[in-house]
């Protein structure tokens, strides 16, 4: 689904992202971890056309996009959230999914409101993405105004608006309440068993790395360290050290 | 029901406008004063669009203005054009303006793309001032209102009837910008404002938006121009300065950026309010600028988008609330835009 060969990130004189390569596999949830400052957040920001890679190859779905802007990225079917929800906080729950199923259907560009069934197949699209992530009560709050769990669902299903095939998302329970953490887990979930898609995440919370990845690629300080079933990273004594707490482990 | 509300106003304000003529007398503020304003709420519409709607610093809109404004000059003058065409000749002026500097203007977001944009009014502004074969230079171009149309149409134009016809361009104005700004694409602007990362993220290739909206905004900004133009019968470069671009955007804010009805509220107070104080005092700017100051601190949405706010908070209508398109001035404007 998505191949990142040898990609290379330096700010300055420091290498964010150091040789890195990882494939993710269409139909898993791959989870990427590391301890602060790993450059897991480059990483994702140079396959997903935020930042291009100095060095290095990314390919999705069999096409070269290293060079390929973001939006079109998007349209290829790439989707993607950040660290803190990237919404429109002024705008209605119901207007920040619109945006993006208007943005799919090509009607963003025009001067004049759909009507009949174009504007009809974009309100049923907004009502399933809002079932979806369970914010059809909230549909006609701002998002400032929700909770930024909500928030983060918002942003989720806004990326789904786009009918991606494979989703990236940039830290989803961060911040997070476990009651949150718990509501998320289940729509990581069922992006893949309901949805069909592919996930590819970063994520700190161990807990839920180790529930919902099948497959785990750890950094360290810019470097690949580990990757392999969350059994293998969990037995790989490098990752132990550099950043996993021992007790975590012995649970798994 | 906001719907309603909305063009219950727009007829009020229109019949009342329409009633200009009878009022101005009475208000002792002369005809061309309200036919200024009129005229010049196009322009302020026109930085609304870039500045209060899509977040882009339009600080060189006049360049747009003055092209328009010379447009009609430099017709009259020298093809002896009718009064519409004279008027379309500005708009196109202005609108070439655009394409012409709208693809070096497209990168550049926040701070850059105000320094930019205010780098190449200044362009505009030299050649008009330094080309007195052609412009009249500091002295400008004197020129006189030509017949409405060609033909049967071929009638003079008096201080009236030049009013009606900024009221119906005012009129037509209003309901193509609240049609814009409500569609699709008017919503992607807003977005765009308010975290343009997330648009792209969402597919969508944000320069090509920015760059029709700049297309949109110089359309208005050239009518405006050719209109103001014709009002006072004369081009002169300073239409094409910076300061002139500073007083749409002066205007815009004591109204209220990201609203409709401020762009009004704005050019009516500046123009009337400099139209009197400055009958009184030549200090006048001093006046104006304790006025932006007082607005700026005491109302950062502007006079129309604070009472939006306090209506919305005394209504706790949530149809309100989702459709407050006024922001707080003094809020930073997120710029990041990724690759």
């Amino acid at each position: 689904m998505l191949e990142a060969t040898d990609i290379t990130k330096a700010f300055g004189g420091v290498r964010a992202v150091d040789n890195v390569s990882v494939a993710v596999r269409e139909g898993t949830i791959h989870a990427l971890i590391g301890p602060n400052g790993a450059g897991k957040t480059t990483f994702f920001n140079a396959i997903s056309g935020f930042t291009f890679p100095d060095h290095g190859r990314v390919t999705f779905r069999g096409t070269d996009v290293t060079r390929t802007l973001n939006w079109r990225r998007i349209v290829m079917g790439m989707g993607r959230t950040f660290q803190t929800p990237s919404v429109f906080p002024e705008l209605t729950v119901d207007e920040n999914i619109r945006l993006g199923v208007r943005a799919h259907a090509k009607q963003a560009f025009q001067l004049r409101a759909p009507r009949g069934a174009a504007a009809a197949a974009v309100d049923a699209r907004v009502d399933e993405l809002l079932g979806f992530v369970n914010l059809a009560a909230h549909r006609g709050r701002l998002v400032a105004e929700l909770a930024h769990g909500s928030q983060r669902l918002c942003e989720i299903a806004m990326s789904l608006s786009t009918e991606p095939v494979l989703v990236l998302l940039d830290e989803p329970m961060a911040g997070l309440a476990e009651a949150e953490t718990d509501r998320i887990m289940a729509v990581i979930r069922d992006l893949r068993q309901r949805l069909g898609l592919t996930v590819f995440f970063v994520e700190h919370n161990m807990r839920v790395v180790l529930a919902l990845a099948d497959r785990i690629t750890v950094l360290d300080r810019g470097k690949l360290l580990a990757e392999g079933s969350p059994q293998e990273i969990a037995r790989d004594d490098a990752v132990r050290r550099a950043y996993l707490g021992s007790e975590v482990l012995e649970r798994v | 029901m906001k719907v309603r509300r909305d063009l219950v106003l727009f007829v009020a304000i229109v019949v009342l406008f329409a009633c200009g003529p009878l009022i101005s007398p009475l208000v002792h503020i002369d005809l061309s004063i309200l036919s200024e304003v009129l005229v010049t709420t196009l322009a302020v519409l026109s930085v609304n669009l870039l500045l209060g709607y899509t977040g882009l610093p339009a600080f060189g809109n006049a360049a747009y203005f003055g092209l328009g404004a010379y447009g009609a000059a430099l017709t009259v003058t020298y093809l002896h054009v009718d009064f519409v065409t004279a008027v379309l000749a500005g708009a196109v002026a202005a609108v070439a303006g655009a394409l012409l500097l709208g693809p070096f203007l497209l990168r550049r977001r926040g701070i850059y793309f105000g320094l930019l944009s205010i780098a190449f009014g200044q362009v505009f502004y030299f050649i008009a001032y330094r080309y007195t074969d052609v412009t009249g230079g500091e002295d400008g171009m004197n020129f006189p209102r030509p017949p409405f149309g060609p033909g049967i149409a071929q009638v003079s134009i008096n201080q009236v009837q030049f009013y009606y016809i900024s009221l119906v361009v005012f009129v037509v104005a209003m309901i193509a910008f609240r049609a814009v700004v409500r569609s699709p694409f008017g919503r992607t602007l807003i977005a765009i404002r308010q975290n343009e990362a997330r648009v792209r993220y969402l597919g969508l290739d944000t320069d090509r938006f920015i760059f029709v909206a700049l297309l949109i905004s110089a359309l208005m900004a050239g009518v405006s121009g050719a209109l103001f133009g014709l009002l006072i019968n004369f081009a002169y470069p300073l239409e094409l300065d910076w300061h002139q671009s500073g007083n749409f955007v002066l205007m815009m804010i004591l109204g209220g950026a990201g609203t409709i009805w401020g762009s009004l509220i704005g050019a009516l107070i500046y123009v009337i309010g400099k139209d009197i104080i400055s009958t009184i005092t030549p200090l006048w700017q001093i006046f104006l600028g304790a006025l932006f100051v007082a607005c700026v601190l005491g109302f950062p949405r502007g006079i129309v988008g604070s009472i939006s706010a306090l209506r919305r908070i005394a209504s706790d209508d949530p149809e309100d609330a989702a459709s407050n398109e006024a922001f707080d001035v003094s809020a930073p404007i997120e710029v990041g835009r990724g690759v």
